[in-house]
């Protein structure tokens, strides 16, 4: 009764592992994702691994369907009831223009459209003083209106509800009795915090994809059940913590990027082990690059997440907290295409799966990152995905052809200038995550993962100048292993400005103490025992007169004028961290408190490999030729990764093969496997 | 001979440079101004002062970059110019074209002693002085009172740094700390570009940078030049008038006639009004920034800024006429005549390129300002913002509800909430202008935003164009509606103007800002009649309304449309 499992739904295939904690054994599977019913993918995965689900002790699943039936506008029939003159608030936004040249630019539509959006003649102010009380008649004669219109979801938004949430309560309790069938969210069971839009556009979201989130959960839920589950399974949330399915059902759109988090979280884990407290996690898949940043052991979380924002499309906010991950178009399906004035740009479209890179020989023809990886020997032709899928070099070759044609240049040779531009793409998105944000990479390891991170990332971890490289055990399906390192997590906040000089402490333990409440039961609801517990408080800070806050660490226990004063210290010295200056002096306020509660589970050991005495040599299995920018075409040794032990040291340049990945050591790099079996790669020279 | 790849790279490595400064500044500014409305830009030019690249948050600074280092070399001469130098300039009329707010700093770039390129950056200071907190007013008469004139002055020289400039600009002040803060900020951006710059000068070796900077100019002008293949060639005119009635001046005629060729596309605005005494002029090089903003979106706005894709664009300004205004005529709410030249150039050519053009939008900024003494702790409170509007509908598309003016980008409205905890105000409304111009594609709504008092006193600045005359419609499209501030007393009766200058107001009156509808494209007969029910759904329209501009009658009670009786009245 030691076995974990993390199921990872993605675009293209279901990830699946399992590890049994006596042996220390990993079972790694893939099955194709199938969108029509995502739980018969995950149960193709469980079925291929041959585990027995009733001696599953932990079971972790993340999850695309809420972030599709977002995207893809499957969610339900929607109803929005708001205050009185601010029902336009939704379609509103912010009114910014990030496409700033284009006349045709399009605004985010929003989830409900007018004729659904119905305001209720009631008013609270900023302080939470009623100014206009409720008429139960109103509420009862617009639960006719929405059941005429046949909505099977309603969202309640009502203005200043982040400093008095009694009205909101009040519609929603009339609403459920009158509309027995309809799932209903409030703005304050979501997030307390103020600014209407984004508050709105959070809540309406959750309404949104509650119906068909309760539908998948159940249907696993079921159906796990019947194939033997005898434990509780987790959602993974966008926090980077789990929850039961039972509140992952209430609170569905903290699920919107299920996926991706779980390599971050298994990054920070891994570093914990190794002893690297500062990662930044780089995951290269088919058709995007998606890089986070570890500080210190913690995982960044933001709460300015836009779903499909882009530099020119203003994307719509959810205030539920999201691992803080950049992601962009760039992947080995990206094709690569010349533009107008005859540049060469690789992504953002994607040759996907099907008919995927033109080397799949599946009627793609147009060149991808993958051919061109192919062509200049850095993938193995007779060794795709461990032999498992043939390929056709000539077809990489006769895609390519054409871009080496127009610039008058070799197949070769072009075939560096994709890899050259598509990794410039991943270096500025590296760049991004940490030298933006105040960094030095120099102070951080890179963690590559997914199907291309470890080919790619020994020559952009040289270039964005990071300590050392990580390329941890199977890279292609660290995302789900991650997952098996999480906790059940929590955010809880609460909106409420308040000068550091004179502040009412009394209220602050209030808010705090109301906080922890709420998270006691909620975990007590998930049967987590109060002594696996923990919590940890933070306030959001700003100098008076500023607009942005940055979030403080608050002490535990009962808040008296030193603990505050020693928070206040350290917004100090995290404002001159990110932002190059710092005010001591200033009055400050305090915006938001906020509470993390975690519900912390039995984590498996990460168990050392077995030592060997040897050398790499004994891995030794070919040769080939490889093309290196800078250094022409070397001839490589190539290595079989499972046969490595640790201790061996290879010196770059040099070609790693394991069934579902491929490392390509640079010229001048210097690799040892470390006692868990992870390939530690010193960056050294610039390449 | 470079590989194109290795081009590229080094291209894309001075357009991060650009980028880093623009992030770097936002980061470490204390101006909300800075980074909370992204008023400000970021660009590299070469050693004559062509722009290769530049990142920036609002379009009016699409001309900062370039005309303020070329100003700097007119003035002082390339071969003055040394390491270690450092120039400042707001003089609107030599080159810094904006407001005097907007204060550019210039940082020549040497490789082994030769200048290779400018680093510049140019932002809205908090306050710069001049008669009115905050340094600009809707009532000027001359630029005197608008604040400070840095007329590019030698702040650093040889890297020292001139402390009696800055004592002159601290005691010029109302908030000195914070404006030095700015300069600060401003100088430590312009570090970061420079040392990327040598960075890639140290790896790629100067002739490579330079190369590489010729091709992104070259291929600038290359995209420009088949873009411009694929317009209508000849005359086009149009014209309109500016309508603020600022200090009382009567509507001024705006004319423009573009020309456009296979290699260039000239806007004269020969026939334009004069200069006024009011501060709604602009300067030659706030005229260029204009022209570019609309160049750049009918061209390519998805194109990199850069002064090759600009090569082809010409601008004729008479001396004296109100787009080539000079001193002492003020220029605060040049944003005005910045706006409208944009839409007199689009107006131009709506006919003859609709695919490029959509109808008039609000236009306006409707830049706003409340103020007074809070009741309660007896400091002063200052709310300013930009208002949002209606859009043009396009030969595509329906209008956007509800965005920001042209000279804008990324600048957000102040949410309701946070206005209500900060000012002495209640929200009683933010909702969309239900008037729009009808056609088959519908013009965008504006908004209405109604701030009730709730202190003893304040005062109310702003200005609103598009008073008189709404948002143009095209192609049977009909007009948008008008841009209009309300002031609503306590004590009975409103008054609506399209320019307030520090109005007083009191406790329980209440401000009603009303944005324009975008105008119409095509007949709104044409307008298909499912999508008119949706608008009556939606209660943009009612059913009259429907029938009137639309010609569709809608049944009421069956939330139908009567296909019979509304065929036959599409038909007359």
């Amino acid at each position: 009764m030691s076995i974990r499992v993390a199921v990872d739904i993605g675009g293209t295939f279901t990830d699946f592992v399992c590890l049994n904690e006596s042996t220390g054994n990993i079972i790694e599977e893939k099955a194709h994702t199938t969108p029509a019913n995502f739980a018969s993918g995950v149960i193709d995965a469980v079925g291929k691994s041959k585990i027995n689900l009733s001696e599953v002790q932990y079971f972790a699943h993340g999850t695309t369907v809420v972030i599709n039936a977002v995207t893809e506008r499957k969610g339900a029939k929607t109803a929005l009831v708001t205050t009185k003159g601010f029902r336009d608030v939704l379609e509103i936004g912010r009114a910014n223009r990030p496409d700033m040249y284009n006349y045709f630019y399009k605004k985010p539509e929003p989830y409900v459209p007018r004729r659904l959006r119905f305001e209720i003649d009631e008013r609270v102010d900023y302080k939470g003083n009623v100014l206009q009380a409720v008429d139960e008649h109103e509420v009862r004669h617009l639960a006719k209106q929405i059941k005429a219109e046949n909505a099977t979801a309603v969202a309640i938004c009502l203005l200043n509800s982040y400093a008095n949430s009694a009205h909101e309560q009040l519609i929603e309790q009339i609403l459920a009795a009158e509309l027995p069938n309809v799932e209903i969210t409030t703005s304050s069971s979501i997030v307390k915090v103020w600014r209407e839009y984004e508050r709105t556009s959070t809540t309406v979201l959750n309404a949104y994809v509650k119906p068909a989130a309760r539908l998948y959960l159940n249907t696993l839920d079921e159906t796990l059940r019947e194939l033997g589950l005898e434990t509780q399974p987790y959602a993974m949330q966008s926090n980077g913590g789990t929850a039961t399915f039972n509140l992952a059902k209430e609170m569905p759109i903290s699920l919107i990027e299920s996926g991706p988090v779980g390599g971050v979280i298994g990054g920070a884990a891994l570093g914990k082990v190794l002893g690297e407290e500062n990662i930044i996690t780089f995951d290269v898949g088919g058709t995007t690059a998606k890089t986070s940043l570890i500080n210190r052991g913690e995982v960044k979380i933001t709460t300015e997440y836009k779903l499909e924002w882009t530099p020119q499309f203003a994307g719509y906010p959810i205030k539920t907290p999201v691992v803080d991950i950049i992601e962009i178009g760039s992947g080995g399906g990206s094709i690569a295409w010349i533009d107008e004035v005859g540049i060469l740009k690789v992504g953002p479209h994607s040759a996907g799966a099907d008919p995927g890179p033109a080397c799949y020989d599946k009627g793609g023809n147009r060149p991808t990152l993958t051919d061109a990886n192919l062509i200049t020997g850095r993938l193995n032709p007779d060794n795709f995905l461990g032999g498992t899928f043939k390929v056709s070099l000539q077809k990489a070759r006769d895609a390519v052809k054409p871009i080496a044609d127009h610039f008058s240049i070799s197949v070769e040779e072009a075939a560096m200038g994709i890899i050259k531009t598509a990794t410039s793409n991943m270096l500025n998105a590296l760049k991004l995550i940490s030298v933006r944000r105040g960094y030095d990479p120099r102070d951080f390891a890179m963690l590559a993962q997914g199907g291309n991170g470890a080919l790619l990332s020994p020559h952009l971890a040289a270039e964005l100048k990071v300590k050392k490289l990580i390329i941890p055990n199977l890279p292609g399906t660290f995302s789900a292993w991650g997952m098996l390192m999480t906790d059940l997590r929590q955010d809880f906040m609460q909106t409420m400005i308040m000068p550091v000089e004179g502040a009412d402490l009394n209220k602050i333990n209030e808010i705090y103490d109301e906080m922890e409440q709420s998270a006691y039961a909620v975990f007590s609801k998930q049967n987590i025992d109060p002594s696996r517990i923990m919590l940890m408080r933070s306030a959001e800070f700003r100098y008076i007169g500023q607009e942005h806050a940055v979030a403080a660490p608050v002490g535990a226990g009962k808040i008296d004028q030193e603990a505050l004063y020693t928070a206040r210290r350290e917004f100090d010295r995290l404002h001159n961290h990110h932002y190059t200056f710092s005010l001591p002096d200033a009055a400050a306020e305090m915006v938001n408190f906020n509470l993390t509660a975690y519900g912390v589970v039995n984590k498996p050991d990460i168990k050392k490999i077995e030592t060997k005495t040897g050398s790499a040599e004994d891995a030794l299995k070919s040769h080939r030729d490889v093309l290196f920018e800078g250094y022409g075409k070397k001839n490589c040794p190539v290595y079989n990764r499972p046969m490595l032990a640790p201790g061996y040291k290879i010196n770059g340049p040099a070609i790693i093969e394991e069934s579902k990945s491929v490392t390509v050591l640079c010229p001048e790099q210097l690799l040892e496997v470390d006692a868990y079996g992870n390939l530690i790669i010193e960056v050294m020279a610039e390449v | 001979m470079l590989d194109p790849f290795t081009r590229e790279n080094i291209a894309q490595g001075l357009l991060a440079a650009a980028d880093e400064m623009f992030y770097t500044w936002g980061r470490t500014s204390q101006s909300t101004i800075i980074y909370e409305v992204l008023d400000y830009a970021c660009g590299l030019t070469d050693a004559e002062g062509n722009l290769i690249g530049q990142a920036n948050g609002a379009t009016m600074f699409l001309g900062a970059i370039t005309f303020s280092a070329k100003a700097a070399l007119r003035k002082f001469g390339k071969e003055n110019i040394k390491p270690g130098d450092m120039f400042l300039t707001n003089d609107p009329f030599t080159g810094s074209g904006t407001h005097l707010c907007d204060v550019a700093a210039v940082l020549p770039i040497f490789h082994e002693n030769e200048l290779v390129a400018f680093a510049v950056n140019k932002g809205h200071w908090n306050e710069i002085g001049g008669k009115n907190l905050g340094s600009w007013s809707t009532d000027a008469t001359e630029i005197f009172q608008e604040g400070l004139q840095l007329p590019d002055v030698r702040i650093y020289d040889c890297g020292v740094f001139n402390e009696s400039v800055r004592d002159i600009i601290a005691a010029n002040s109302r908030t000195p700390e914070m404006t030095l803060g700015d300069l600060y900020a401003q100088t430590a951006a312009l570090r970061i570009a420079e040392s990327r710059v040598i960075e890639l000068l140290g790896k790629y070796g100067r002739d490579q940078v330079v190369e590489s900077i010729e091709h992104i100019l070259e291929s600038g002008r290359k995209l420009a030049l088949i873009e411009l293949s694929r317009m209508p060639k000849g005359e086009f005119f149009a014209e309109d008038v500016l309508d603020t009635n600022a200090n009382g001046v009567a509507d001024i005629p705006i004319k423009v006639k573009v020309t456009i060729t296979d290699d260039s596309m000239e806007f004269d605005f020969t026939g334009t009004g004069d200069a006024v005494f009011a501060p709604i002029n602009c300067s030659i090089y706030g005229t260029y920034s204009g022209a570019r903003i609309i160049y750049h979106a009918l061209v390519s706005p998805h194109t990199p800024a850069n002064d090759g894709f600009y090569s082809p664009l010409k601008v004729i300004a008479p001396e004296g006429c109100l787009f080539n205004a000079s001193s002492p005529y003020p220029v605060s709410c040049d944003w005005e005549p910045i706006q409208i030249l944009t839409d007199v150039v689009k107006k131009a050519l709506a006919s003859a390129m609709p695919d490029r053009v959509p109808a008039g939008h609000f236009l306006s900024i409707i830049g706003t300002i409340i103020g007074g003494i809070d009741d309660k702790s007896k400091n002063p409170f200052v709310l300013v913002e930009p208002q949002a509007g209606g859009w043009g509908a396009g030969h595509n598309k329906d209008g956007e509800r509800g965005l920001v003016a042209i000279c804008d980008g990324e600048t957000f409205i102040i949410p309701v909430e946070v206005c209500e905890y900060r000012y002495p105000v209640r929200v009683e409304q933010f909702a969309f202008n239900p008037k729009v111009g009808a056609g088959e594609h519908i013009g965008g709504h504006g908004l209405i935003r109604d701030y009730r008092i709730l202190n003893s006193n304040a005062a109310l600045t702003t200005m609103a164009s598009r008073h008189k005359h709404p948002p143009w419609g095209f192609a049977g499209g009909h007009d948008g509606s008008i841009n209009d501030v309300q002031v609503h007393r306590s004590a009975g009766g409103y008054e609506s103007r399209a320019t307030w200058s520090n109005e007083p107001l009191a406790g329980g009156d209440l401000v009603r800002f009303i944005s324009g509808g975008g105008g119409g494209y095509g007949n709104p007969h044409n307008r298909p009649a499912d999508k008119v029910l949706d608008d009556w759904k939606n209660q943009y329209i009612t059913a009259t309304e429907a029938l009137e501009y639309f010609g569709v009658v809608i049944d009421e009670v069956a939330q139908t449309v009567d296909e019979v009786q509304t065929k036959l009245k599409r038909q007359i």
